[in-house]
C-alpha cells in the first residue's frame, strides 16, 4: 500500500531534489542547458554578502523561533490538557491560525502591522500622545526597522505553533496518571514535578518536534519574509536562505547559484538535526531513559 | 499478484501518469487559446480584459487568455518557470528594463520578419524611442503598446484651496521644492514643515510630494543637469552617481525628506503607499508614470492633472514603455502574431488608449482623440505627449531586474533614513559593478 506515496516521493520529490542538487554545480538560468563549474558557485556564495546576511538572518530566526514555539506550544499544552469550562475553545484558538492559508495569514499580518493604522500599534498607543505610547516611547516600526521586522517575522511564526501543541497536548494526556499521583504523595511541588516528571516523559516527544521546526524554520520564514516585509527593511533586514534562493533562481534567472544555496541550506538542516539530536541521547543518557 | 498489491501498482501508474501527462499534453495542444502573460493593478487588468473582448468579438472564432501574475516579480518567475517546464505563455508583456535577461537567453520570438509581411503594422507609426527600446541585437523583439514618461500628477483642488499656483511646463527643481513646501499642511491647512521629530504636535495631514527611491526616478534628473548615471549608455559597467552633477542631484533629492519633510516618512508610506495616499487627497502631488492615470480616474473627491517634471538645465524624461514580445517556444505562434497586430494596430491601441492605461505608441492614436479627448481626466494629457522627444531609456542590460533591487534599497535608506551620502555614492558604485560585469547587452 506504500508504492504509490512512496512513487509520488520519489517521482515528486526526491528526484527533483537529486536534480537540484546536481544543478548547484552548473550554471544554469532555467533556460539553456546547464555547463559544469565544478564548485565556482558554491566558492560565489562565500564571497556574497547577501548570501552571508540571509544565511545569518535565517540561523537567528531558528535559533530563536524554534525555541519561542515550543515553549508557547508546551505551556499551552499544560494548561489546557484538563477538562475545564473553556478549553475547548481555547484549544481551538491555538489551533486556529495553523489552518489559516500562508498567504492569508501574510496579508492579514500586514494589516496587523500596519505603523498607522494596524490594530498593534493603535492599541500601543493608547494613552500617549501624538503618536507615542503611554510611555512616551515610539511604538515598534515592524515594517521599516530591522529589529522590529525581524521580531514581526518571529512573532508571526510563533502563533503558528498549532501542530505543535496538538502533538503536545496529546502526549501529555497521554501521561500515565499513577506516576503524578505518586509524586502527591510525595508532597513533590508543581516545579518538581514539571521537571523531574513531565518533562523527562516528554522529552522525546519534544526532541521530534524541535528537530521538525528546526527543519521546517528554514521554510516557513519565506512567505511572512515575501509578503509582509518583501526581505526588508532595505538592505536585506529579513532576507532568510528561502527568499534569497527564490529570487536568485526565479526572479534572476540564476538557477544554478540558487540550486548551490539550497545545497547549503540542506547542509545546515542535517547539521542542525545532528546536534540536536546528539543533545537529546545525552539528555537520555542522563536520565537513564 | 495480490490484489491489494495490484491495486497499489495501478495508483503508482496512474499517479506517474497523470504528473508526466500534464505538461507534455498540453504542450502539444496547438488549438487552445492564445496565452498572454500580464500583470497590472485591478483597472491595469479591466483594461487589457477590454481588448482582449474586442479582439475576440472582432475576429469570431479567435480566443485569448489572460495570464495575470500579481506583480513585475511574479511575471518574471511565471515566465522563468514557464520557459523551463516547456511550456510559455505565447505572449507576454514587459517593461524594456525587464526584458533584456529573457532576450539575452534566446526565449524571444525577433518579429522583423512578420513586421516586414504586416498589412496593419508600419513601424514608421510608432514612436522611434520606443520601438528602439525593444531592439536586441539588431531585431526587433517586441512591440511597443505605450510610450509613457514620468509626470507630476496634482490634486488641483488642493492647489486651489490653499492658493498655490499650480505646476507648469518649464518650471524648474527649486520651483517643485517650493511647492511641495507650500503645500506639506497640517489637519488645519497650516504650512508644517514635515521634518519635526516623532511624536510631534503638528505632524503633516497633507505631504506636498510623493517620490519613489529609486533609480529610475533619480535618472530623469541627473540627465537634466547634464550628467549621466551610468559610464557608457551601449554598454555600462558602472553607475556614475559620483560625478559633481549626480550627486547634487541625488543630494537633493535626499534633502526632499531630510531637509524639507515633504515627502512622507518610509512608515507613512508602508501605512498607505503614495498612489493610495493621492487617492485619498493626502498628497498634493506625486510623481508617475502613464500608469496612475486607469487608478486616478476613479477619484470622484477632487480634480487633478498633470504636469511635466521639473528641470535643471534642460527637460528630460526618462521612457516608460511596455511591449508584447512573443516567446520562441509558444506553441500558437500563428495566433499569437494576429492578436499582437491587433492589440498594436491602430484599432487595438485606440481601444487600450481608451481605458486611459497608455500613452499610446502608435503615433496617430497618441495625438487622436482617443487619447487627447478632454471627457475624462487629466486635462492636460498632452503633457505626456510633449514630453516624448526629450525622453531617454534606461540601459536594457540583462542584469538591470538585480540592479534596481539593489540600488532601490541603498537609495530607500539615503531617503528615509538620511545615510550619508558618499556611503550611499559608495554603496551603489560596488554592489553594481559586479551585476554590470555579469550582464550582457543587446
Amino acid at each position: 500500500m506504500l508504492a504509490p506515496y512512496l512513487v509520488g516521493l520519489v517521482g515528486l520529490v526526491l528526484l527533483p531534489a537529486a536534480v537540484t542538487l546536481a544543478l548547484a554545480f552548473t550554471e544554469y538560468d532555467l533556460v539553456n542547458a546547464p555547463s559544469w563549474v565544478g564548485l565556482d558557485n558554491l566558492v560565489a556564495l562565500v564571497d556574497d554578502p547577501v548570501f552571508r546576511v540571509s544565511l545569518t538572518n535565517s540561523l537567528v530566526f531558528a535559533l530563536v523561533a524554534v525555541p519561542l514555539r515550543l515553549l508557547l506550544a508546551l505551556g499551552l499544552a499544560l494548561l489546557l490538557h484538563r477538562r475545564a469550562f473553556g478549553v475547548g475553545t481555547a484549544r481551538a484558538a491555538a489551533v486556529l491560525p495553523t489552518a489559516v492559508p500562508e498567504i492569508a495569514y501574510g496579508l492579514l499580518w500586514l494589516w496587523l502591522f500596519n505603523p498607522l493604522y494596524g490594530p498593534i500599534n493603535q492599541l500601543l498607543r493608547v494613552g500617549g500622545e501624538n503618536g507615542l505610547t503611554a510611555l512616551g516611547r515610539t511604538p515598534p516600526q515592524w515594517l521599516t526597522d530591522p529589529t522590529d521586522a525581524r521580531a514581526a517575522i518571529i512573532l508571526m511564526s510563533v502563533f503558528t505553533m498549532g501542530e505543535t501543541f496538538v502533538v503536545l497536548l496529546a502526549a501529555r494526556r497521554a501521561l500515565p496518571r499513577d506516576v503524578y499521583e505518586m509524586a502527591a504523595l510525595e508532597d513533590a511541588t508543581g516545579w518538581d514535578v514539571f521537571r523531574r516528571v513531565t518533562l523527562p516523559l516528554m522529552a522525546p516527544v519534544l526532541a521530534l518536534l524541535a528537530v521538525r521546526d528546526a527543519i521546517a524554520s528554514l521554510h516557513f520564514s519565506f512567505v511572512p519574509a515575501y509578503v509582509v516585509t518583501d526581505g526588508g527593511p532595505p538592505p536585506y533586514a529579513t532576507t532568510y536562505l528561502s527568499l534569497f534562493i527564490y529570487r536568485t533562481g526565479f526572479e534572476y534567472l540564476r538557477y544554478g547559484y540558487a540550486a548551490a544555496a539550497t545545497l547549503v541550506m540542506i547542509l545546515l538542516t542535517v547539521a542542525a538535526v545532528v546536534v540536536q539530536w546528539r543533545l537529546v541521547r545525552r539528555y537520555r543518557g542522563f536520565y537513564g531513559l | 499478484m495480490r490484489p491489494k498489491t495490484l491495486l497499489a501498482l495501478l495508483l503508482s501508474v496512474t499517479l506517474l501518469a497523470t504528473a508526466c501527462g500534464t505538461g507534455s499534453g498540453s504542450s502539444k495542444d496547438e488549438s487552445g487559446p492564445v496565452q498572454l502573460l500580464v500583470f497590472g493593478a485591478p483597472e491595469e487588468l479591466a483594461a487589457y480584459r477590454t481588448l482582449t473582448e474586442a479582439y475576440e468579438k472582432a475576429r469570431p472564432g479567435t480566443d485569448v487568455q489572460l495570464v495575470e501574475a500579481s506583480d513585475r516579480k511574479d511575471l518574471l518567475a511565471r515566465l522563468a518557470t514557464s520557459v523551463a517546464g516547456g511550456a510559455p505563455p505565447d505572449l507576454f508583456l514587459m517593461n524594456y528594463r525587464f526584458y533584456g535577461q529573457f532576450a539575452a537567453k534566446n526565449v524571444v520570438e525577433p518579429l522583423d520578419e512578420r513586421i516586414a509581411g504586416s498589412d496593419a503594422i508600419d513601424p514608421a507609426d510608432y514612436y522611434p524611442v520606443a520601438m528602439d527600446a525593444f531592439t536586441w541585437g539588431g531585431k526587433q523583439l517586441c512591440l511597443p503598446q505605450n510610450v509613457s514618461s514620468l509626470a507630476v500628477y496634482y490634486n488641483r483642488t488642493l492647489f486651489t484651496k490653499y492658493g498655490v499656483p499650480e505646476p507648469k511646463a518649464g518650471w524648474t527643481w527649486n520651483d517643485m521644492v517650493g511647492t511641495a513646501i507650500a503645500m506639506t499642511r497640517d489637519s488645519r491647512g497650516v504650512v508644517v514643515k514635515g521634518t519635526e521629530s516623532e511624536g510631534a504636535a503638528a505632524r503633516p495631514a497633507v505631504h506636498g510630494l510623493g517620490i519613489e527611491p529609486s533609480i529610475i526616478r533619480v535618472a530623469p534628473f541627473v540627465w537634466s543637469a547634464g550628467g549621466e548615471i551610468v559610464d557608457n549608455p551601449d554598454k555600462p559597467t558602472r553607475l556614475t552617481l559620483d560625478t559633481p552633477v549626480a550627486r547634487e542631484a541625488l543630494k537633493n533629492l535626499v534633502d526632499l525628506r531630510q531637509a524639507y519633510g515633504v515627502v512622507p516618512t518610509d512608515e507613512e508610506v508602508e501605512a498607505e503607499d503614495d498612489e493610495s495616499r493621492f487617492a485619498n487627497g493626502r498628497l498634493a502631488m506625486l510623481m508617475s508614470s502613464r500608469r496612475s492615470t486607469t487608478t486616478f480616474r476613479s477619484i470622484t473627491d477632487f480634480e487633478w492633472d498633470v504636469a511635466p517634471l521639473p528641470v535643471y538645465q534642460k527637460q528630460v524624461g526618462v521612457l516608460h514603455s511596455d511591449a508584447y514580445c512573443m516567446t520562441r517556444g509558444g506553441k500558437r505562434k500563428d495566433a499569437a502574431w494576429r492578436f499582437l497586430e491587433f492589440a498594436i494596430s491602430e484599432e487595438g491601441q485606440r481601444i487600450i488608449a481608451a481605458t486611459g492605461r497608455t500613452v499610446p505608441s502608435h503615433i496617430g492614436v497618441s495625438q487622436s482623440p482617443a487619447f487627447l479627448g478632454p471627457s475624462q481626466p487629466p486635462r492636460s494629457a498632452k503633457v505626456f505627449l510633449d514630453t516624448i522627444p526629450t525622453v531617454r531609456a534606461l540601459p536594457t542590460v540583462s542584469t538591470w531586474p538585480e540592479i534596481e533591487d539593489v540600488t532601490a534599497g541603498i537609495l530607500e535608506n539615503a531617503l528615509y533614513r538620511g545615510d550619508k551620502l558618499d556611503d550611499v555614492i559608495r554603496d551603489l558604485d560596488q554592489q553594481t559593478r559586479p551585476l554590470f560585469a555579469r550582464g550582457e547587452h543587446g
